[in-house]
């Protein structure tokens, strides 16, 4: 437990090292570029910004968008494999300051909260998921000085106590009544922030910008139960937590995500910010991480995304990709390197009756040019079934 | 070659059944319809009924599918705050809990002097909007509900028109194409006494599973409607929905058990219970009413048999020659008896089918009279129309075949049994073997006896308080039968006095002549007769009872001078209020000399419901002046500074919880439990429920509830009601202000429009009897063709013969009225006394309707009189020989 102590406070020494060092050598974020606020009064993210935790693990209303989101993959003790996805968003309905007429707390009218939940079995490829949609209040909220979201019966909260020097998240999720999991999630690698100087562009619109803060990779743990038989499972998780108030610029109309774990302890987070034509906007990333939790992004010239096969999705009409192929200059390197990336299920399609985004989030397989499997992924495709653009 | 018996009872039926139902189709269809009349009256009130108890059906359902579990304050309402408490008891399971506030509204008056309860009645549903979409039965409507709300394609975004803007309304698809409203259009209410405009933002999306909504429900965001209704933070219930699986009942009575464990027992935050509880509970409301309605729509069909039974036995005297031929010819009586049983087992069956195809238009219409009564007495609902029901439809069909076939027994075995050699003769009138049971004036009296021994007994008290007089109503059957059998003595006794006036006219004397001997079929007429003016005369000293003790109780209860409600406030299920701002303002005026703010409360005794009602006390003695039936031993209860303990009770309390003065009675409260002492007992027309009243103070004390159901004002010498009613209109015109003389009349004229229906049943039973009368003397005259003939051979013209069949007819209705109007007497003590005291618990005064019973008897007179010399002319024209 020591050593395990040692390695995480060195690793956290090098994560705030590569930050600095990101922030001086790559800054293409000016802080005069960005203006404070959004036309109607959201805060836009700022460089530079100085992060303070536990308190920007919690939520930040001054922005318009928000969201914490965690994929994975379990491990169950009779051999049964299973991905998972949690994401808790948060939606402002007004500005920060904006004259509320409600006067009830337990019925806000400021902020709605929607919440998607997602359960893949590897094996058979039967792919379930719930949307939850409530308004803030007594049902759904989020606390500003930690991380402590809540949508209905799903939680997501940053226990009190550290295990190991450790912190430990707590996401309990359910899918109707026969899917539920309770799930310990704890950091193996420091967090990471993606961007430069703390944003995370994705459109030449400044205000089509984030905050992006990631655990990369998380030792999993805790309960599945299903149609009320109880599995122990263990496994790893990505956490994303990000907010802004617009996330596409001018001219796009979405994006694909993929978050990679790599067998041999790196990371890869990727996204295509999609243009209405197709192509690829020059504010897409490929951030690599290293074993050490350092970043390092490349932009879109020193990658190329292939879509090899597409899906159809009968339900929203729509065609996803099914079989991607990124090949990514390694920044240590200089070499070229081959993932492709293929969905445990082709049916891993949100559909978005609540909140009415749909998209396409799904576990996959990842290979080498070889054939060889380095590692897992998730993948998000949005933007398929109809533009995202004023929605997000 | 012998026949088999299938192919003999063919024959009989498409030779000998038929072909007179063909030959005499006016007959034919006469018959059927009496008894279509008689089943459809039955089908139409059970459909009613049953459509008026499907209306309770939670509004919430069209949203929740239905829900697994409700979870209401054991009083009163609910805070909000349970909500998160409530989440966090029941942890990671997966519950959808769904808060519930409902209220009531109404569109503003059209004109000042509308009447009361002519405006639509809406029923406010507020729900958490944006979570509705959770819900599996919303899921694919998640667009439906917020697509269509505000104006921006951003469906996210399109929550933040309807949330914001309080006054957002949701309507159904039927409303919006009744009344031409679209999205955008204003909607005009009074809520509480609040007169608001609301806007419609969209329209309720349909769960194709679920009955589409009805046009009357509204529903809008939760907490909008908290502040509209001044229930910030206030919720009627909560209702617990799962999702869909194999496992949801399991999972829901685990959940329940958590619920339950959580409650403490001494004082019960909050009681769980399922929709099929609730809608139970709201079926026992209104079992009483209903199983009224059935009994009285089974008392048309027991009407209508009478007359299937003369009927039929009619056709066994035209028919007699030719079952002679048949007996002549071996067909067996049994065979006979078997081929007029499925002779009469058909005239049921078809007679029934008509009646369904009736029963369901009539009950259109009688739906909207039983949603109207249960919706002012008990529960608001939006029945419009009855669905036809098979079950109910099948009860009416073996219900009706059995009893026709019954009827049918007697003139089939008349049948089976007539010698062919007695037909062969041609002996005219025969003796009728029901006869012999109709002239046992023994029998007849042993049944009025055993009707009377059983007035003694109690009624059947069912779950959840309501009574149903079962001895009262068979006691009601034994004197009908019973007077009825005992009827026909008096017909001879009349054809006695009749002769012995030695009146000298031919006409006159051939009529009275055969009443001396009265044949079992005039015996028939008469009790059939007895039945239907009875029943007629009885309800109608019913109802003149009711109108007297009701204009004595109306003139003794408004006596101040001006009392107010919401003007939303049209019935008793109403949940309009008004706000402690508005009542305290109007009770401020220095015109008052003093004001009553009544609030009220539904509580459950037990398992039984009834009003709490908080009330200035001295002032409801000083202006409702109660009319005791236990008076209050001393001023104590009058006395605010001494009646925290105290409490006075209506009769229908007293009768329903069998409680009386002294008597303590345990009240729940949001601290528990309270306990009053009835100080007296006092008659009331205004709810069966029963009332218990406290005084104000305590009730406010109790239940932290300011809001105000009503106030009634008395002014200050020398001040108008009108010029004060005008100034407290222009100041609040969300408020309704009658003077005590306007809603007098408004009452009476309710009163009276519930009673409408009484009329029509008093109609149909006078047609019905007349009806079986001129069957009864077409039988008659029939048998006595012969001698008809010979008659017209002797001389007598076709109008003479009229005229004496009219004057038989005339006296036989004679003996029925004397005998009808005797048990409409006892009939009506009973329904006063009996069948009313033990269902409503209320004490009337009785009244006897002498012009209407001298009007009825006129007319059952002018109409026997009529049908006999209409049926006396048909006959004076048959052929001795010729068929029908």
């Amino acid at each position: 437990m020591k050593i395990l102590e040692n390695n995480f406070n060195k690793q956290n020494f090098r994560c705030v090292c590569a930050l600095l060092f990101s922030m001086v050598f790559f800054s293409r974020a000016d802080a005069a570029e960005f203006p404070a606020s959004t036309a109607d009064g959201y805060a836009i993210p700022q460089p530079g910004k100085q992060f303070s935790f536990p308190r920007d693990h919690g939520s930040h209303p001054d922005f318009a968008i928000e969201w914490w989101y965690i994929t994975g993959h379990l491990f169950a003790t009779n051999d049964a494999q299973f991905g998972f996805q949690a994401t808790f968003f948060r939606r402002a309905l007004m500005p920060p300051g904006a004259t509320n007429s409600s006067a009830s707390t337990a019925f806000g009218n400021d902020q709605i909260y929607l919440a998607h939940v997602a359960l893949v079995d590897k094996t058979t490829g039967k792919f379930i998921y719930q949307e939850k949609l409530n308004r803030a209040g007594w049902d759904a909220a989020s606390a500003t000085n930690t991380l402590d979201v809540r949508n209905g019966n799903w939680s997501l909260r940053l226990a009190p106590e550290k295990i190991g020097g450790r912190e430990r998240f707590e996401l309990h999720g359910t899918v109707g009544l026969d899917a539920a999991f309770v799930l310990n999630l704890s950091p193996k690698k420091p967090m990471v922030i993606f961007g430069t100087n703390g944003v995370s562009r994705k459109a030449a619109d400044v205000n089509a910008a984030s905050h992006y803060l990631t655990y990369p990779r998380l030792a999993t743990d805790g309960t599945l139960t299903l149609a009320g038989k109880k599995l122990a499972v263990t496994g790893e998780a990505w956490m994303d937590h990000e907010f802004s108030s617009s996330q596409l610029g001018a001219g796009q109309v979405g994006w694909d995500w993929l978050s990679v774990q790599l067998f041999d302890g790196r990371e890869l987070m990727a996204y295509r910010m999609r243009r209405t034509d197709g192509a690829t906007d020059p504010f897409s990333t490929v951030a690599w991480v290293d074993a050490q939790s350092v970043v390092r992004q490349i932009g879109p010239d020193k990658f190329d995304w292939k879509m090899l096969e597409h899906w159809h999705s009968a339900k929203s009409n729509s065609d996803y990709p099914s079989l991607v192929e990124l090949t990514a200059e390694n920044p240590v390197t200089g070499k070229k390197e081959h993932f492709i990336v293929r969905p445990f299920a082709a049916d891993q399609e949100l559909v978005g009756q609540a909140g009415g985004v749909g998209y396409w989030e799904g576990a996959c397989h990842v290979w080498d040019e070889s054939q060889k499997e380095i590692g897992r992924a998730y993948l998000e495709l949005t933007g398929y079934s109809e533009s995202l653009k004023g929605k997000l | 070659m012998v026949a088999s018996n299938n192919t003999v009872l063919r024959i009989l039926w498409s030779r000998f059944a038929w072909r007179h139902w063909r030959l005499s189709p006016v007959s034919s269809l006469l018959l059927l319809m009496i008894l279509a009349v008689g089943v459809a009256a039955f089908f139409s009130i059970r459909l009613a009924n049953r459509a008026a108890v499907a209306s309770f059906q939670n509004f919430t359902d069209l949203i929740t599918s239905q829900s697994d579990g409700l979870l209401a304050a054991p009083v009163g309402d609910l805070s909000e705050n349970i909500l998160p408490e409530l989440r966090q008891l029941l942890g990671d399971e997966p519950v959808n809990l769904v808060p519930v506030l409902e209220s009531t509204a109404v569109p503003p008056r059209r004109e000042e002097n509308e009447a009361l309860l002519s405006r639509p009645t809406f029923q406010l549903l507020g729900l958490d909007l944006p979570a509705l979409v959770n819900l599996g039965s919303q899921q694919d409507n998640g667009k439906g509900w917020f697509g269509s709300a505000g104006s921006t394609n951003d469906s996210e975004k399109g929550f933040s028109p309807v949330l914001r803007n309080q006054l957002s309304v949701f309507i159904s698809d039927t409303l919006a194409k009744r009344d031409q409203l679209k999205i955008g259009s204003p909607l005009s209410l009074i809520i509480n006494e609040h007169p608001v405009t609301l806007r419609v933002v969209g329209i309720i999306p349909n769960d194709p599973k679920q009955p589409a909504a009805p046009a009357n429900l509204l529903i809008m965001d939760l907490p909008a409607l908290q502040q509209l209704t001044d229930k910030a933070g206030r919720l009627d219930r909560v209702e617990l929905v799962l999702e869909e699986s194999p496992r949801r009942a399991e999972r829901w009575a685990a959940m329940k058990k958590k619920l339950e464990a959580a409650n403490p027992p001494n004082a019960p935050r909050w009681l769980v219970s399922s929709p099929a509880d609730r809608r139970e509970s709201a079926s026992m409301m209104t079992q009483a009413f209903r199983l009224n309605l059935t009994l009285l729509s089974m008392l048309a069909l027991l009407v209508g048999l009478y007359l299937v039974f003369q009927g039929l036995d009619g056709a066994v005297v035209r028919r007699r020659n030719e079952i002679a031929v048949l007996r002549s010819l071996g067909v067996t009586s049994r065979q006979i008896q078997t081929a007029w049983l499925v002779e009469a087992a058909a005239i049921g069956l078809v007679g029934c089918l008509l009646g369904l195809g009736l029963g369901w238009l009539g009950a259109q219409a009688a739906v909207k009279m039983v949603g109207k009564t249960v919706n002012a007495l008990y529960y608001a609902n939006s029945v419009d129309s009855a669905a036809f029901n098979f079950g109910e439809a099948a009860v009416a069909l073996i219900l009706a075949v059995i009893a026709s076939t019954l009827a049918g027994w007697r003139p089939a075995q008349i049948a089976a049994n007539t010698p062919p050699a007695q037909v062969a003769s041609r002996a005219g009138t025969t003796n009728y073997p029901g006869g012999k049971l109709l002239s046992s004036a023994s029998l007849g009296l042993a049944l009025i006896v055993v009707g009377i021994v059983l007035t003694w007994l109690p009624p059947l008290r069912l779950a959840g308080g309501a009574r149903l007089p079962v001895a009262a109503y068979v006691t009601a059957l034994c004197w009908i039968f019973g007077a009825g059998i005992f009827a026909g003595n008096t017909l001879a006794g009349i054809g006695k006095f009749f002769h012995a006036l030695k009146i000298n006219s031919l006409t006159l004397r051939l009529a009275g002549s055969h009443l001396r001997a009265p044949s079992g079929r005039h015996r028939l007429a008469v009790a059939g007769l007895v039945c239907a003016v009875g029943m007629t005369a009885g309800m109608a000293i019913l109802v003149g009872s009711f109108d007297k003790t009701m204009r004595g109780w109306i003139d003794r209860t408004f006596q101040a001078d001006l009392y107010i409600s919401s003007d939303g406030a049209q019935t008793a299920s109403s949940s309009s209020r008004i706000s402690p701002a508005t009542w305290k303002a109007v009770v401020a005026n220095p015109a008052l000399k003093e004001a009553n703010v009544i609030q009220f409360l539904e509580i459950k005794l037990g398992d039984t419901t009834t009003l709490l009602v908080g009330n200035h006390l001295a002032f409801f003695r000083d202006y409702a002046k109660p009319a005791w039936l236990s008076t209050p031993l001393n001023d104590d209860i009058f006395n605010p500074n001494r009646n925290a303990k105290l409490a006075l009770v209506s009769e229908a309390f007293a009768e329903r919880f069998r409680v009386q003065r002294g008597d303590e009675i345990k009240i729940p409260t949001p601290d528990g439990f309270r306990a009053v002492t009835i100080a007296g007992i006092f008659s009331d027309y205004g709810n069966e429920r029963g009332s218990l009243l406290i005084e104000s103070q305590q009730f406010k004390n109790w239940f932290s509830d300011e809001l105000a159901a009503s106030l009634i004002l008395a002014l200050k010498p020398g001040y108008d009601p009108e010029t004060l009613r005008a100034e407290i209109r222009t100041a609040h015109p969300g408020l309704g202000v009658f003077t005590s003389s306007y809603l007098r009349g408004e009452a009476l004229r309710i009163f009276r429009q519930t009673f409408a229906v009484t009329y029509a049943l008093e109609l149909i039973g006078i047609i019905v009897a007349v009806i079986g009368l001129a069957f009864t003397m077409a039988s008659l005259l029939w048998e006595r063709r012969t001698d008809l003939n010979t008659l017209r051979a002797l001389g007598l013209r076709r109008n003479e013969l009229a005229t004496a069949a009219a004057l038989e007819g005339a006296l036989t209705a004679t003996a029925g009225l004397l005998l009808g109007i005797a048990v409409s007497f006892a009939l009506g003590w009973l329904l006063i006394y009996r069948i009313n005291k033990q269902t409503f618990g209320w004490t009337l005064q009785t009244d006897w309707p002498w012009l209407q019973l001298s009007a009825l008897s006129l007319l059952v007179l002018a109409s026997a009189s009529s049908a006999g010399w209409f049926v006396g002319r048909w006959a004076a024209q048959l052929p001795a020989e010729r068929e029908e």
